[in-house]
């Protein structure tokens, strides 16, 4: 429930928007950390040389290339972005 | 003092807090600015970095901070009397509680989402990175040492206790398979699971764990020690959605409902304080200043909210200005979570030797009997609100825990793994964390550990604050009302700690304690130590940073205009 969902207007909408995050937000975005994790894993194998970890042979990265462009900016922002032990908690 | 007037002198604390003060400080000390590019748009990829409703965020940031320790600290902080857990909760809420979670997120908001190590780093020092991720792994291991004791004293103290906590278990369990696997509807997978955890909570009247494993096992601190911590290696080495996510998902609903229908018993029943407004200065596990300001933690401040704010709630705002109802609101709303704790503590015993004779089986005893009392207003009947109640506290405190341990076999692999590369195994982590644990939870006494428990979490609470201290000088902006909060809550859990650890190592080097309790007693004690050692560390590291920033500003401030 992203920038959707607070078009669910009103008090009851407020109230839908509270128990989802209560009950069901925390699932939701470690679900989608998992799939981003595997997703991006891949692209690390498949397209590291962008980051200067050839891994692959360039042949098949230039095959899979026009499928990743989408996705390359965000790869590596979370690829190269800061991290510590703190990130696992919340 | 009748319970309904401390409830709306909780209301009337959250409206002036929240309403003038928290206000004054979001637009005319921070400038908070709809407009301004949040770090969830900036670096938006879909997963931790998201634009998020504020509706939805204060239930995530509500759901994340409230676990057992709103409710165990006021149950404790009783025994000095009620008048002073009372002040503590309404003035630590108001002047430090609401601006350490509101600041913590708005630094890491204003410093591209960053965790705590990265703004120590970039703040204070390098050094204050590796001190403060270091103090992170003691405190973690409190945590789960106190949290662990609850969820023993729980057990054993109330029979039911064990059945519905199975039941809740299973129930989980099943939402993860019916949620992610056979791709169920979300609302028969939550009518189910919750009707099963119900189920659980029924059944544990009707057989509880003295019928089914006889007395003496029933009561055996071992035994529960032992699955609470089989739990947490589930939790922490089967894939989370498997696991923890679903079983909290379920008890999420099993929790809410309780508190939800707890506060309008209360309401209704409208009960005058039974305990005396105040007792002594000293009791038995110190005087008030500095014990309480520790025993009653997430109440008032605390440091794991700092966390939550930073590393997840930050990242997530979609405006500036939504940090205030989700940083502080929420606050504001855990404060009148501790109130009703207090009003349980306070009011369901006629007399103090009551009390006493009930807090020697733990917290998780008062808090259940405080549930049954308030549910059965409702109509339940007691003996399925006293099941109610402990499901409840064990669900609050073991959910905590879970994620302890988890977060703490990760730690294992992260600072161990150059040492030796069996510690990569997400099993050897678990199982070191687990070991450790359970080594608390079976020397510990349960007050002392939640002290120190306490202690720690205030630290970083004041660590925190001590950062945000360090931002707002080095953007000039005024420091005055987050430095003097850092000042008192630094002095005070130093003090507090050492007390108390001072009070552990001198019962072992006079021979006070012998067996298991001397082993509790000297690594709570040490541990504590330690802790001290770390904040006082990190203390000066911050202070150095304070100067550096303010020469800073004062030779920026000296320059002429177009310099």
């Amino acid at each position: 429930m992203g920038e959707g969902g607070k078009k669910g207007g009103g008090i009851f909408g407020a109230i839908k928007e509270f128990v989802y995050g209560v009950a069901a937000h925390d699932s939701a975005r470690f679900a989608l950390k998992t799939r981003a994790s595997m997703e991006h894993l891949f692209i690390l194998i498949t397209m590291g040389d962008m980051l200067g970890v050839p891994i692959l042979p360039p042949y098949y990265s230039l095959r899979l290339l026009p499928y990743v462009v989408p996705q390359i900016a965000t790869w590596k922002r979370r690829m190269l972005r800061e991290k510590d032990l703190t990130d696992g908690l919340a | 003092m009748n319970a309904v007037l401390v409830l709306v002198l909780g209301f009337i604390v959250f409206f002036i807090g929240y309403r003038y003060y928290a206000k004054y400080i979001d637009q005319h000390v921070i400038k908070a600015d709809r407009k301004r590019a949040t770090p969830a748009k900036m670096y938006m990829d879909g997963v931790e970095f998201m634009p998020t409703s504020k509706n939805v965020l204060f239930g995530y940031q509500f759901k994340s901070i409230a676990g057992a320790a709103p409710i165990i600290g006021p149950i404790i902080a009783i025994q000095w009397g009620w008048l002073p857990a009372l002040l503590w909760i309404l003035g630590g809420t108001l002047f430090i509680g609401w601006v350490h979670d509101y600041s913590s997120a708005m630094i890491a908001m204003r410093h591209e989402g960053a965790s705590f190590g990265g703004l120590s780093h970039r703040l204070i020092s390098p050094r204050a990175r590796i001190i403060l991720l270091s103090f992170i792994y003691f405190y973690l291991l409190l945590i789960a040492g106190a949290f662990g004791n609850v969820v023993v004293s729980t057990a054993i103290s109330l029979k039911a206790a064990p059945m519905a906590w199975l039941f809740l278990t299973l129930a989980g369990i099943l939402a993860g398979q019916m949620i992610y696997r056979w791709k169920k509807d979300i609302v028969l997978t939550t009518a189910v699971c919750v009707v099963i955890a119900l189920i659980g909570i029924w059944l544990g009247t009707v057989a509880p764990s003295d019928m089914i494993l006889g007395a003496g096992l029933s009561s055996n601190r071992l035994l529960w020690a032992l699955a609470a911590c089989v739990f947490c290696y589930f939790a922490a080495v089967v894939p989370i959605w498997r696991f923890a996510l679903p079983i909290n998902y379920v008890a999420s609903y099993i929790v809410f409902l309780g508190l939800f229908f707890g506060m309008i018993g209360i309401f209704v029943l409208h009960p005058s304080f039974t305990l005396p407004a105040v007792t002594t200065f000293t009791i038995g596990i110190g005087p008030v200043w500095p014990i309480m300001f520790v025993t009653i933690a997430c109440g008032a401040i605390s440091g794991w909210h700092s966390i939550v704010s930073s590393s997840g709630t930050a990242r997530q705002l979609e405006h500036e200005t939504d940090a205030r109802p989700v940083g502080a609101g929420v606050m504001f709303v855990e404060m009148m979570l501790a109130l009703f704790a207090l009003v349980i503590a306070g009011t369901i015993y006629a007399t103090p030797a009551a009390y006493k004779a009930a807090a020697a089986l733990g917290p998780g005893a008062i808090f259940a009997t405080g549930v049954a009392k308030f549910l059965g207003v409702l109509g339940m009947p007691q003996a399925l609100g006293k099941s109610y109640g402990s499901v409840m506290m064990v669900v609050l405190a073991i959910t905590i825990m879970q994620l302890v341990i988890r977060f703490m076999r990760v730690a294992t692999s992260e600072l161990l793994s150059d040492v030796s590369v069996v510690f990569k195994n997400p099993h050897v982590g678990t199982f070191i964390a687990g070991l450790l644990t359970l080594v608390l939870i079976m020397t510990g006494w349960w007050q002392y550990l939640w002290i120190l428990f306490g202690g720690a979490n205030q630290l970083m609470a004041s660590l925190a604050l001590m950062l945000v201290t360090a931002w707002l000088m080095s953007e000039g902006k005024s420091y005055a009302w987050a430095f003097y909060p850092m000042i008192f809550m630094f002095i005070t859990t130093i003090a507090a700690l050492c007390y108390t650890s001072y009070s552990l190592l001198w019962k072992v080097a006079t021979g006070v304690v012998k067996g298991e309790a001397l082993v509790g007693n000297t690594l709570m004690g040490l541990v504590g130590f330690f802790l001290v050692v770390a904040a006082v560390a990190l203390g000066v590291e911050g202070f150095k940073a304070f100067g550096r920033h303010r020469a800073t500003r004062a030779s920026l401030a000296d320059k002429p205009a177009g310099a």
